[in-house]
Protein backbone atom coordinates (compact mmCIF):
# COMPACT_ATOMS: atom_id res chain seq x y z
CA UNK A 1 0.00 0.00 0.00
CA UNK A 2 0.85 3.44 -0.83
CA UNK A 3 2.48 5.61 1.97
CA UNK A 4 -0.05 8.64 1.18
CA UNK A 5 -3.25 6.05 1.40
CA UNK A 6 -1.97 4.62 4.70
CA UNK A 7 -1.50 8.30 6.06
CA UNK A 8 -5.11 8.92 4.48
CA UNK A 9 -6.57 5.59 6.15
CA UNK A 10 -5.22 6.59 9.29
CA UNK A 11 -6.69 9.87 9.30
CA UNK A 12 -9.84 8.78 8.31
CA UNK A 13 -9.60 5.93 11.46
CA UNK A 14 -8.92 8.58 13.98
CA UNK A 15 -11.75 10.93 13.00
CA UNK A 16 -14.28 7.27 13.05
CA UNK A 17 -12.56 6.98 16.54
CA UNK A 18 -13.50 10.81 17.27
CA UNK A 19 -17.49 10.70 16.35
CA UNK A 20 -17.56 6.86 17.79
CA UNK A 21 -16.50 8.25 21.09
CA UNK A 22 -18.93 11.51 21.09
CA UNK A 23 -21.58 9.04 19.81
CA UNK A 24 -21.38 6.21 22.62
CA UNK A 25 -22.39 6.71 26.11
CA UNK A 26 -24.82 6.12 28.62
CA UNK A 27 -27.01 8.24 25.57
CA UNK A 28 -26.24 7.00 22.63
CA UNK A 29 -26.46 9.48 19.49
CA UNK A 30 -26.00 8.64 15.91
CA UNK A 31 -23.51 9.91 13.65
CA UNK A 32 -25.72 12.71 12.04
CA UNK A 33 -26.86 13.59 15.05
CA UNK A 34 -23.49 14.34 16.58
CA UNK A 35 -22.78 16.34 12.75
CA UNK A 36 -26.02 18.13 13.59
CA UNK A 37 -24.64 19.19 17.33
CA UNK A 38 -21.19 20.42 15.95
CA UNK A 39 -22.34 22.28 12.94
CA UNK A 40 -25.09 24.05 15.10
CA UNK A 41 -22.34 24.77 17.96
CA UNK A 42 -19.34 26.16 15.58
CA UNK A 43 -22.09 28.54 13.40
CA UNK A 44 -23.57 29.46 16.22
CA UNK A 45 -27.82 28.48 15.43
CA UNK A 46 -28.96 26.41 17.73
CA UNK A 47 -32.32 25.59 15.93
CA UNK A 48 -34.59 22.26 17.19
CA UNK A 49 -31.52 20.45 19.03
CA UNK A 50 -32.97 19.34 22.15
CA UNK A 51 -30.25 21.45 24.75
CA UNK A 52 -29.66 18.02 27.09
CA UNK A 53 -28.06 16.28 23.95
CA UNK A 54 -26.05 19.40 23.31
CA UNK A 55 -24.65 19.46 26.68
CA UNK A 56 -23.65 16.30 26.65
CA UNK A 57 -21.93 16.49 23.40
CA UNK A 58 -20.79 20.11 23.43
CA UNK A 59 -20.16 20.13 27.16
CA UNK A 60 -18.67 16.47 27.64
CA UNK A 61 -18.02 14.05 25.10
CA UNK A 62 -16.24 16.61 22.66
CA UNK A 63 -13.99 18.48 25.11
CA UNK A 64 -13.42 14.61 26.65
CA UNK A 65 -12.84 13.44 23.31
CA UNK A 66 -10.44 16.14 22.55
CA UNK A 67 -8.33 16.30 25.47
CA UNK A 68 -7.73 12.65 25.55
CA UNK A 69 -6.63 12.85 21.40
CA UNK A 70 -4.16 15.65 22.75
CA UNK A 71 -2.69 13.67 25.46
CA UNK A 72 -2.26 10.56 23.74
CA UNK A 73 -0.53 12.58 20.81
CA UNK A 74 1.51 14.59 23.29
CA UNK A 75 2.50 11.44 25.33
CA UNK A 76 3.59 9.33 22.07
CA UNK A 77 5.91 11.94 20.68
CA UNK A 78 7.30 12.19 23.83
CA UNK A 79 8.04 8.96 23.56
CA UNK A 80 8.96 8.88 19.92
CA UNK A 81 11.97 11.92 21.31
CA UNK A 82 12.86 9.87 23.99
CA UNK A 83 13.46 6.81 22.09
CA UNK A 84 14.89 8.18 19.65
CA UNK A 85 17.93 9.91 22.21
CA UNK A 86 18.44 7.01 24.61
CA UNK A 87 18.19 4.60 20.89
CA UNK A 88 16.37 2.03 22.50
CA UNK A 89 12.64 0.93 21.51
CA UNK A 90 11.85 0.75 24.91
CA UNK A 91 12.33 3.85 26.24
CA UNK A 92 9.61 6.43 27.42
CA UNK A 93 9.10 9.00 29.46
CA UNK A 94 7.95 6.72 31.84
CA UNK A 95 11.28 4.83 32.04
CA UNK A 96 13.20 8.06 32.33
CA UNK A 97 11.16 9.52 35.52
CA UNK A 98 9.85 12.35 33.77
CA UNK A 99 5.90 10.50 34.69
CA UNK A 100 7.11 10.01 37.88
CA UNK A 101 8.50 13.82 38.41
CA UNK A 102 5.01 14.95 36.91
CA UNK A 103 2.53 13.31 39.14
CA UNK A 104 4.99 14.46 42.09
CA UNK A 105 4.85 18.24 41.99
CA UNK A 106 1.31 18.04 40.22
CA UNK A 107 0.27 16.23 43.79
CA UNK A 108 2.45 18.88 45.61
CA UNK A 109 0.57 21.55 43.88
CA UNK A 110 -3.12 19.60 44.82
CA UNK A 111 -2.04 18.99 48.48
CA UNK A 112 -0.81 22.59 49.05
CA UNK A 113 -3.03 24.48 46.89
CA UNK A 114 -0.35 27.02 45.95
CA UNK A 115 -1.07 28.73 42.80
CA UNK A 116 1.53 30.66 40.82
CA UNK A 117 1.28 34.02 40.61
CA UNK A 118 1.58 34.89 37.17
CA UNK A 119 0.38 31.47 35.54
CA UNK A 120 -2.80 31.13 37.59
CA UNK A 121 -5.00 28.32 38.27
CA UNK A 122 -4.86 26.82 35.60
CA UNK A 123 -1.63 26.78 34.18
CA UNK A 124 0.05 26.30 37.76
CA UNK A 125 -0.37 22.76 37.70
CA UNK A 126 1.01 22.21 34.30
CA UNK A 127 3.75 24.24 35.02
CA UNK A 128 4.28 22.22 38.08
CA UNK A 129 4.15 19.03 36.48
CA UNK A 130 6.70 19.86 33.60
CA UNK A 131 9.18 21.47 36.16
CA UNK A 132 8.98 18.25 38.10
CA UNK A 133 9.17 15.94 34.94
CA UNK A 134 12.20 18.14 33.66
CA UNK A 135 13.80 17.83 36.93
CA UNK A 136 13.75 14.26 36.97
CA UNK A 137 15.03 13.46 34.09
CA UNK A 138 18.14 15.52 34.24
CA UNK A 139 18.77 14.23 37.78
CA UNK A 140 18.59 11.10 36.39
CA UNK A 141 20.49 11.73 33.01
CA UNK A 142 23.00 13.70 35.79
CA UNK A 143 23.57 10.71 38.10
CA UNK A 144 23.79 7.84 35.11
CA UNK A 145 26.55 10.08 33.34
CA UNK A 146 28.74 9.70 37.04
CA UNK A 147 28.18 6.23 36.88
CA UNK A 148 29.06 5.20 33.69
CA UNK A 149 30.72 8.07 31.21
CA UNK A 150 29.35 6.40 27.99
CA UNK A 151 25.76 6.71 29.09
CA UNK A 152 24.57 3.40 28.19
CA UNK A 153 21.52 2.64 27.37
CA UNK A 154 20.99 0.06 30.21
CA UNK A 155 22.72 2.23 33.24
CA UNK A 156 20.24 5.04 31.75
CA UNK A 157 17.20 3.23 31.78
CA UNK A 158 17.87 1.28 35.07
CA UNK A 159 18.75 4.71 36.53
CA UNK A 160 15.66 6.19 35.53
CA UNK A 161 13.65 3.25 36.75
CA UNK A 162 15.23 3.78 40.23
CA UNK A 163 14.67 7.25 40.10
CA UNK A 164 10.98 6.50 38.70
CA UNK A 165 10.49 4.13 41.75
CA UNK A 166 11.88 6.64 44.22
CA UNK A 167 9.73 9.59 43.41
CA UNK A 168 6.65 7.21 43.16
CA UNK A 169 7.95 6.25 46.80
CA UNK A 170 7.39 10.00 47.99
CA UNK A 171 3.92 10.37 46.13
CA UNK A 172 2.73 7.18 47.80
CA UNK A 173 3.66 8.85 50.74
CA UNK A 174 2.24 12.22 50.02
CA UNK A 175 -0.65 10.80 49.23
CA UNK A 176 -1.28 8.75 52.22
CA UNK A 177 -0.64 11.72 54.68
CA UNK A 178 -3.02 14.19 52.94
CA UNK A 179 -6.02 12.21 54.19
CA UNK A 180 -8.32 15.06 52.91
CA UNK A 181 -7.08 14.81 49.47
CA UNK A 182 -6.51 11.04 49.33
CA UNK A 183 -9.25 9.88 47.26
CA UNK A 184 -8.50 13.06 44.42
CA UNK A 185 -5.60 11.86 43.96
CA UNK A 186 -5.16 8.63 44.16
CA UNK A 187 -8.36 8.84 41.07
CA UNK A 188 -5.71 11.12 39.80
CA UNK A 189 -2.93 9.03 39.51
CA UNK A 190 -5.15 6.34 37.85
CA UNK A 191 -5.28 8.39 35.06
CA UNK A 192 -8.53 9.27 33.59
CA UNK A 193 -11.14 12.32 31.58
CA UNK A 194 -13.70 12.24 34.41
CA UNK A 195 -14.51 15.99 34.73
CA UNK A 196 -12.47 17.57 32.40
CA UNK A 197 -13.56 20.02 30.48
CA UNK A 198 -12.77 22.86 27.73
CA UNK A 199 -10.36 24.55 30.26
CA UNK A 200 -7.89 21.26 30.01
CA UNK A 201 -8.14 21.16 26.50
CA UNK A 202 -6.91 25.10 26.49
CA UNK A 203 -4.00 24.39 27.92
CA UNK A 204 -2.77 21.41 26.45
CA UNK A 205 -3.34 22.36 22.68
CA UNK A 206 -1.30 24.95 22.61
CA UNK A 207 1.48 23.37 24.71
CA UNK A 208 0.80 20.36 21.92
CA UNK A 209 1.10 22.31 18.71
CA UNK A 210 4.05 24.52 19.72
CA UNK A 211 6.33 21.31 20.76
CA UNK A 212 5.12 19.64 17.93
CA UNK A 213 6.23 22.80 15.30
CA UNK A 214 9.19 23.00 17.50
CA UNK A 215 10.26 19.09 17.04
CA UNK A 216 9.16 18.54 13.72
CA UNK A 217 12.33 21.26 12.76
CA UNK A 218 14.31 18.52 14.61
CA UNK A 219 13.31 15.32 12.70
CA UNK A 220 16.47 15.14 10.86
CA UNK A 221 18.79 15.03 14.32
CA UNK A 222 16.48 12.49 15.78
CA UNK A 223 17.68 10.46 12.86
CA UNK A 224 20.84 10.65 13.18
CA UNK A 225 21.26 10.34 16.27
CA UNK A 226 19.53 7.22 16.34
CA UNK A 227 22.82 5.72 15.82
CA UNK A 228 24.65 6.86 18.31
CA UNK A 229 26.14 9.91 19.76
CA UNK A 230 29.66 9.96 18.39
CA UNK A 231 28.01 9.52 14.89
CA UNK A 232 25.55 12.06 15.42
CA UNK A 233 28.95 14.62 16.53
CA UNK A 234 30.38 12.99 13.19
CA UNK A 235 28.04 14.28 11.24
CA UNK A 236 27.31 17.66 12.97
CA UNK A 237 24.69 17.76 15.10
CA UNK A 238 24.96 19.95 17.59
CA UNK A 239 24.74 17.35 20.70
CA UNK A 240 24.26 19.12 23.62
CA UNK A 241 22.17 21.88 22.47
CA UNK A 242 19.76 19.81 20.29
CA UNK A 243 19.44 16.60 23.13
CA UNK A 244 18.87 19.45 25.91
CA UNK A 245 15.94 21.04 23.94
CA UNK A 246 14.69 17.54 22.84
CA UNK A 247 14.70 16.61 26.13
CA UNK A 248 13.05 19.83 27.74
CA UNK A 249 10.46 19.51 24.91
CA UNK A 250 9.22 15.56 25.73
CA UNK A 251 9.36 16.40 29.38
CA UNK A 252 6.77 19.63 28.41
CA UNK A 253 4.55 17.64 26.87
CA UNK A 254 4.73 14.54 29.58
CA UNK A 255 4.92 16.59 32.18
CA UNK A 256 1.78 18.59 30.91
CA UNK A 257 -0.26 15.48 29.89
CA UNK A 258 0.39 13.97 33.43
CA UNK A 259 -0.51 17.06 35.20
CA UNK A 260 -3.96 17.39 33.19
CA UNK A 261 -5.13 13.49 33.37
CA UNK A 262 -2.77 12.03 35.85
CA UNK A 263 -0.46 8.91 34.52
CA UNK A 264 -1.32 6.98 31.38
CA UNK A 265 1.07 4.15 30.84
CA UNK A 266 1.50 2.53 27.12
CA UNK A 267 0.43 4.88 24.72
CA UNK A 268 4.25 6.11 24.21
CA UNK A 269 5.63 3.32 24.14
CA UNK A 270 2.91 1.24 21.51
CA UNK A 271 2.62 4.47 19.17
CA UNK A 272 5.87 4.95 17.95
CA UNK A 273 6.35 0.82 17.84
CA UNK A 274 3.50 0.52 15.53
CA UNK A 275 4.22 3.44 13.38
CA UNK A 276 7.46 2.38 12.72
CA UNK A 277 6.53 -1.13 11.75
CA UNK A 278 4.04 0.62 9.32
CA UNK A 279 6.12 3.65 8.20
CA UNK A 280 9.68 2.72 8.98
CA UNK A 281 11.70 4.89 10.84
CA UNK A 282 12.23 8.08 9.84
CA UNK A 283 11.22 11.08 12.04
CA UNK A 284 9.77 12.71 9.60
CA UNK A 285 6.64 11.05 9.56
CA UNK A 286 7.18 8.70 12.64
CA UNK A 287 6.60 11.73 14.91
CA UNK A 288 3.49 13.27 13.64
CA UNK A 289 2.10 9.59 12.90
CA UNK A 290 2.73 8.60 16.12
CA UNK A 291 0.57 11.83 17.77
CA UNK A 292 -1.91 10.82 15.49
CA UNK A 293 -1.65 7.10 16.20
CA UNK A 294 -1.87 7.98 20.05
CA UNK A 295 -4.58 10.35 20.31
CA UNK A 296 -6.61 7.78 18.79
CA UNK A 297 -5.25 5.08 20.89
CA UNK A 298 -6.09 7.07 23.75
CA UNK A 299 -9.88 8.10 22.28
CA UNK A 300 -10.68 4.78 22.34
CA UNK A 301 -9.29 3.78 25.68
CA UNK A 302 -11.27 6.78 26.80
CA UNK A 303 -14.26 5.59 25.33
CA UNK A 304 -13.56 1.76 26.53
CA UNK A 305 -12.87 2.85 30.39
CA UNK A 306 -16.71 4.49 30.49
CA UNK A 307 -18.82 2.27 28.24
CA UNK A 308 -17.18 -1.65 29.46
CA UNK A 309 -18.93 -1.50 32.44
CA UNK A 310 -21.18 1.29 32.40
CA UNK A 311 -22.36 2.93 34.35
CA UNK A 312 -18.78 2.76 36.21
CA UNK A 313 -16.07 3.79 34.67
CA UNK A 314 -12.69 2.42 34.86
CA UNK A 315 -9.79 4.20 35.16
CA UNK A 316 -8.42 4.92 31.56
CA UNK A 317 -4.51 4.31 32.81
CA UNK A 318 -6.22 0.72 33.39
CA UNK A 319 -7.42 0.15 29.74
CA UNK A 320 -4.44 0.97 28.43
CA UNK A 321 -2.17 -1.35 30.49
CA UNK A 322 -4.78 -3.70 30.09
CA UNK A 323 -4.46 -3.75 25.86
CA UNK A 324 -1.34 -2.48 26.10
CA UNK A 325 0.87 -4.76 27.80
CA UNK A 326 0.05 -7.92 25.20
CA UNK A 327 -0.17 -6.24 22.55
CA UNK A 328 3.21 -5.01 23.24
CA UNK A 329 4.77 -7.91 23.94
CA UNK A 330 2.66 -9.05 20.70
CA UNK A 331 4.49 -6.87 18.45
CA UNK A 332 7.77 -6.19 20.23
CA UNK A 333 8.28 -10.18 20.47
CA UNK A 334 6.24 -10.75 16.81
CA UNK A 335 8.96 -13.04 14.66
CA UNK A 336 11.67 -13.88 17.65
CA UNK A 337 12.08 -17.11 18.50
CA UNK A 338 11.37 -18.20 22.13
CA UNK A 339 14.43 -19.70 24.24
CA UNK B 1 47.13 21.28 7.34
CA UNK B 2 46.67 19.20 10.33
CA UNK B 3 49.01 19.38 12.98
CA UNK B 4 49.46 17.73 16.36
CA UNK B 5 51.97 18.43 18.93
CA UNK B 6 52.38 16.14 21.95
CA UNK B 7 49.00 15.20 22.40
CA UNK B 8 47.57 12.62 24.94
CA UNK B 9 44.51 11.37 25.09
CA UNK B 10 42.71 8.43 26.83
CA UNK B 11 39.49 7.19 28.68
CA UNK B 12 40.02 8.13 32.55
CA UNK B 13 42.02 5.23 33.53
CA UNK B 14 44.85 6.93 32.24
CA UNK B 15 46.12 7.93 28.77
CA UNK B 16 45.96 5.93 25.88
CA UNK B 17 48.34 8.33 23.50
CA UNK B 18 51.40 9.80 24.24
CA UNK B 19 52.85 12.77 22.60
CA UNK B 20 51.45 12.23 19.20
CA UNK B 21 53.63 14.67 17.08
CA UNK B 22 53.16 14.81 13.25
CA UNK B 23 52.00 17.24 10.68
CA UNK B 24 50.04 16.24 7.77
CA UNK B 25 49.49 18.90 5.02
CA UNK B 26 45.85 18.52 2.93
CA UNK B 27 45.55 16.32 -0.13
CA UNK B 28 47.85 13.64 1.03
CA UNK B 29 46.16 10.62 2.61
CA UNK B 30 48.09 8.96 5.84
CA UNK B 31 47.33 5.14 7.30
CA UNK B 32 47.88 4.76 10.84
CA UNK B 33 48.90 0.96 11.53
CA UNK B 34 50.46 -0.91 14.62
CA UNK B 35 49.29 -4.01 16.79
CA UNK B 36 46.34 -4.37 18.34
CA UNK B 37 45.40 -1.92 21.43
CA UNK B 38 48.52 0.62 20.25
CA UNK B 39 46.20 3.88 20.64
CA UNK B 40 45.16 3.68 16.44
CA UNK B 41 41.10 4.25 17.27
CA UNK B 42 41.73 6.49 20.04
CA UNK B 43 44.05 8.98 17.71
CA UNK B 44 41.22 8.99 14.97
CA UNK B 45 38.93 9.95 17.79
CA UNK B 46 41.23 12.23 19.17
CA UNK B 47 41.87 14.10 15.86
CA UNK B 48 37.81 13.94 15.02
CA UNK B 49 37.29 15.99 18.31
CA UNK B 50 35.61 13.18 19.44
CA UNK B 51 37.60 12.26 22.59
CA UNK B 52 39.21 14.80 24.80
CA UNK B 53 42.94 15.93 24.22
CA UNK B 54 45.68 17.49 25.67
CA UNK B 55 48.11 19.05 23.66
CA UNK B 56 48.09 20.83 20.19
CA UNK B 57 45.34 19.82 17.88
CA UNK B 58 45.14 22.55 14.80
CA UNK B 59 43.93 22.61 11.21
CA UNK B 60 45.22 25.42 8.90
CA UNK B 61 45.59 26.95 12.51
CA UNK B 62 42.77 26.95 14.02
CA UNK B 63 42.53 24.56 17.35
CA UNK B 64 40.18 21.97 16.89
CA UNK B 65 38.83 22.31 20.52
CA UNK B 66 37.87 25.74 19.96
CA UNK B 67 35.36 24.36 16.99
CA UNK B 68 31.93 23.99 17.41
CA UNK B 69 30.23 20.34 16.39
CA UNK B 70 28.93 21.41 12.90
CA UNK B 71 32.16 23.28 12.27
CA UNK B 72 34.57 20.50 12.79
CA UNK B 73 32.24 18.45 10.92
CA UNK B 74 32.44 20.57 7.71
CA UNK B 75 36.09 20.02 7.82
CA UNK B 76 36.31 16.05 9.24
CA UNK B 77 33.93 13.22 8.77
CA UNK B 78 34.35 10.34 10.70
CA UNK B 79 33.19 6.47 9.79
CA UNK B 80 33.19 4.72 12.97
CA UNK B 81 33.91 0.71 13.04
CA UNK B 82 30.23 -1.02 12.92
CA UNK B 83 27.53 0.55 14.81
CA UNK B 84 24.55 -1.15 15.70
CA UNK B 85 21.50 -0.50 13.56
CA UNK B 86 19.00 0.49 16.75
CA UNK B 87 16.08 1.89 14.57
CA UNK B 88 16.19 0.64 10.31
CA UNK B 89 16.53 3.47 7.76
CA UNK B 90 16.55 2.88 4.14
CA UNK B 91 19.61 3.01 2.38
CA UNK B 92 19.13 6.13 0.74
CA UNK B 93 17.53 8.14 3.60
CA UNK B 94 21.08 7.00 5.67
CA UNK B 95 23.25 8.37 3.05
CA UNK B 96 21.05 11.42 2.85
CA UNK B 97 22.05 11.84 6.69
CA UNK B 98 25.65 12.60 5.58
CA UNK B 99 23.97 15.70 4.01
CA UNK B 100 23.18 17.34 6.95
CA UNK B 101 25.04 20.03 7.16
CA UNK B 102 23.74 21.36 3.83
CA UNK B 103 20.30 20.36 4.03
CA UNK B 104 17.31 23.23 3.74
CA UNK B 105 16.06 23.41 7.17
CA UNK B 106 12.69 24.36 8.21
CA UNK B 107 8.78 22.07 8.04
CA UNK B 108 8.27 21.55 4.71
CA UNK B 109 12.11 21.25 3.51
CA UNK B 110 12.69 18.33 1.35
CA UNK B 111 16.65 17.53 0.08
CA UNK B 112 17.83 20.17 -2.94
CA UNK B 113 18.56 19.08 -6.07
CA UNK B 114 22.42 19.11 -5.18
CA UNK B 115 21.95 17.58 -1.87
CA UNK B 116 20.32 14.32 -4.30
CA UNK B 117 23.00 14.70 -6.66
CA UNK B 118 25.49 13.80 -4.45
CA UNK B 119 24.01 11.00 -2.68
CA UNK B 120 23.65 8.92 -5.92
CA UNK B 121 26.79 10.12 -6.92
CA UNK B 122 28.38 8.07 -3.73
CA UNK B 123 25.75 5.67 -4.16
CA UNK B 124 26.71 4.76 -6.99
CA UNK B 125 30.59 4.94 -6.30
CA UNK B 126 30.04 2.28 -3.27
CA UNK B 127 27.79 0.02 -5.85
CA UNK B 128 24.69 0.55 -3.77
CA UNK B 129 22.52 1.95 -6.27
CA UNK B 130 20.52 -1.60 -6.55
CA UNK B 131 19.72 -1.43 -2.84
CA UNK B 132 18.52 2.03 -2.13
CA UNK B 133 15.29 1.44 -1.00
CA UNK B 134 16.30 -1.71 1.14
CA UNK B 135 16.32 -1.38 4.95
CA UNK B 136 19.77 -1.26 6.51
CA UNK B 137 18.17 -3.68 9.35
CA UNK B 138 18.09 -6.78 6.48
CA UNK B 139 21.92 -5.52 4.90
CA UNK B 140 25.14 -7.94 5.08
CA UNK B 141 28.10 -6.62 7.59
CA UNK B 142 29.83 -5.50 4.17
CA UNK B 143 27.07 -3.72 2.81
CA UNK B 144 26.14 -1.70 6.02
CA UNK B 145 29.73 -0.83 5.90
CA UNK B 146 29.30 0.84 2.47
CA UNK B 147 26.41 2.38 3.21
CA UNK B 148 28.11 3.59 6.41
CA UNK B 149 31.57 4.98 3.75
CA UNK B 150 28.75 6.17 1.44
CA UNK B 151 27.25 8.42 4.15
CA UNK B 152 30.64 9.77 5.14
CA UNK B 153 31.64 10.73 1.75
CA UNK B 154 28.61 12.54 0.96
CA UNK B 155 29.54 14.59 3.99
CA UNK B 156 31.95 16.22 1.54
CA UNK B 157 34.69 16.93 3.72
CA UNK B 158 38.11 18.05 3.08
CA UNK B 159 39.30 14.99 5.41
CA UNK B 160 37.56 11.52 6.00
CA UNK B 161 38.94 9.63 9.02
CA UNK B 162 37.95 5.99 8.69
CA UNK B 163 38.04 3.16 11.26
CA UNK B 164 38.92 0.00 9.28
CA UNK B 165 36.24 0.54 6.95
CA UNK B 166 37.42 -2.65 4.84
CA UNK B 167 37.09 -5.75 7.82
CA UNK B 168 33.99 -6.31 6.78
CA UNK B 169 34.42 -6.56 3.02
CA UNK B 170 35.27 -9.31 0.66
CA UNK B 171 38.38 -8.94 -1.27
CA UNK B 172 37.20 -7.75 -4.56
CA UNK B 173 35.29 -4.39 -2.59
CA UNK B 174 38.36 -3.71 -0.40
CA UNK B 175 41.06 -3.21 -3.32
CA UNK B 176 37.70 -1.15 -5.01
CA UNK B 177 37.00 0.75 -2.32
CA UNK B 178 40.53 1.80 -1.66
CA UNK B 179 40.77 2.53 -5.02
CA UNK B 180 38.00 4.83 -4.89
CA UNK B 181 39.09 6.68 -2.20
CA UNK B 182 42.69 6.73 -3.47
CA UNK B 183 41.17 8.50 -6.59
CA UNK B 184 38.81 10.71 -4.20
CA UNK B 185 41.24 12.30 -2.85
CA UNK B 186 43.54 12.97 -5.36
CA UNK B 187 40.66 14.67 -7.84
CA UNK B 188 39.23 16.81 -4.69
CA UNK B 189 42.70 17.11 -3.37
CA UNK B 190 41.59 16.04 -0.05
CA UNK B 191 42.84 13.96 2.98
CA UNK B 192 42.21 10.63 3.83
CA UNK B 193 43.12 9.15 7.45
CA UNK B 194 42.36 5.59 7.59
CA UNK B 195 43.42 3.06 10.48
CA UNK B 196 44.18 -0.40 8.51
CA UNK B 197 45.35 -3.35 9.40
CA UNK B 198 46.03 -4.70 5.97
CA UNK B 199 49.75 -3.57 5.18
CA UNK B 200 48.97 -3.73 1.16
CA UNK B 201 46.30 -1.98 1.46
CA UNK B 202 47.70 1.06 3.18
CA UNK B 203 50.54 1.16 0.47
CA UNK B 204 47.82 1.55 -1.83
CA UNK B 205 45.95 4.36 -0.54
CA UNK B 206 48.55 6.77 1.57
CA UNK B 207 51.48 8.59 0.84
CA UNK B 208 52.37 8.31 4.18
CA UNK B 209 52.47 5.71 7.16
CA UNK B 210 51.73 6.14 10.76
CA UNK B 211 53.16 3.19 12.71
CA UNK B 212 52.40 3.34 16.67
CA UNK B 213 53.23 1.18 19.24
CA UNK B 214 52.09 1.24 22.82
CA UNK B 215 49.98 4.54 22.32
CA UNK B 216 53.31 6.76 20.83
CA UNK B 217 54.68 7.23 17.53
CA UNK B 218 57.17 4.44 16.47
CA UNK B 219 57.80 5.91 12.85
CA UNK B 220 56.22 8.21 10.18
CA UNK B 221 57.12 8.70 6.67
CA UNK B 222 56.39 7.41 3.00
CA UNK B 223 56.49 3.72 3.05
CA UNK B 224 60.14 3.83 1.25
CA UNK B 225 61.35 5.16 4.28
CA UNK B 226 59.98 3.52 7.38
CA UNK B 227 59.31 -0.36 5.77
CA UNK B 228 62.13 -2.03 6.68
CA UNK B 229 62.51 -6.04 7.74
CA UNK B 230 63.75 -4.35 11.37
CA UNK B 231 60.87 -1.66 11.67
CA UNK B 232 58.55 -4.11 10.59
CA UNK B 233 60.09 -6.68 13.15
CA UNK B 234 60.31 -3.94 16.14
CA UNK B 235 56.57 -2.38 16.08
CA UNK B 236 54.97 -5.68 15.80
CA UNK B 237 57.17 -8.31 17.52
CA UNK B 238 57.37 -10.73 14.89
CA UNK B 239 58.84 -11.00 11.19
CA UNK B 240 56.64 -9.28 9.21
CA UNK B 241 58.84 -9.27 6.00
CA UNK B 242 59.78 -13.07 6.20
CA UNK B 243 55.83 -13.82 5.95
CA UNK B 244 55.00 -11.57 3.40
CA UNK B 245 57.87 -12.90 1.30
CA UNK B 246 56.63 -16.28 1.55
CA UNK B 247 52.93 -16.14 1.03
CA UNK B 248 54.12 -14.35 -2.00
CA UNK B 249 56.14 -17.83 -2.76
CA UNK B 250 53.08 -19.65 -1.85
CA UNK B 251 51.18 -17.47 -4.40
CA UNK B 252 53.55 -18.00 -7.32
CA UNK B 253 53.16 -21.64 -6.84
CA UNK B 254 49.09 -20.77 -7.68
CA UNK B 255 48.59 -21.35 -11.56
Amino acid sequence: MKRTVKVLLAVAITLLILVGSIAVGSVNLTPGQVAEILMAKLSGKAGTIDPNLSAIVWGMRFPRAVLAFLTGAALSASGTVMQSILKNPLASSYTLGVSSGASLCAALVMVTGVTFPILGSLFTLPAAGFAGGLATVFLALAFAARLDGKMENQTVILVGMVFSLFVNAILTLITALSREHLQQMVFWQMGGFTGRDWSHVAVMCPVLVLSMLMLQRFTTEMDIMSFGEEQAMSIGVDLKRVKLLLIGMAALLTGTAVSLVGVIGFVDLIAPHVVRRIFGSAHRLVLPLSALFGGSFLMLAELVSRTIMAPTIIPVGAVTALVGAPFFALVFFRGRKLK
Amino acid sequence: MLHLKNICAGYGNGDVLHNITFDLPLGQNLCILGPNGCGKSTLLRAIAGLLESRGELTLDGKPVADMRRPEIASHMAMMSQMSTVYFSFTVYETVMMGRYQKLRRGLFASPSKEDKRYVEQYLQATGLEPLRERQISELSGGQLQRVFLARTLAQEPEIILLDEPTNHLDLKHQTELVAYLKKWSQEKGRTVIGVLHDINLSLMLSDQLLFLKNGSVAGMGPAHTVLTKAFLHEVYDMDVASYMLDSLKRWEQVS
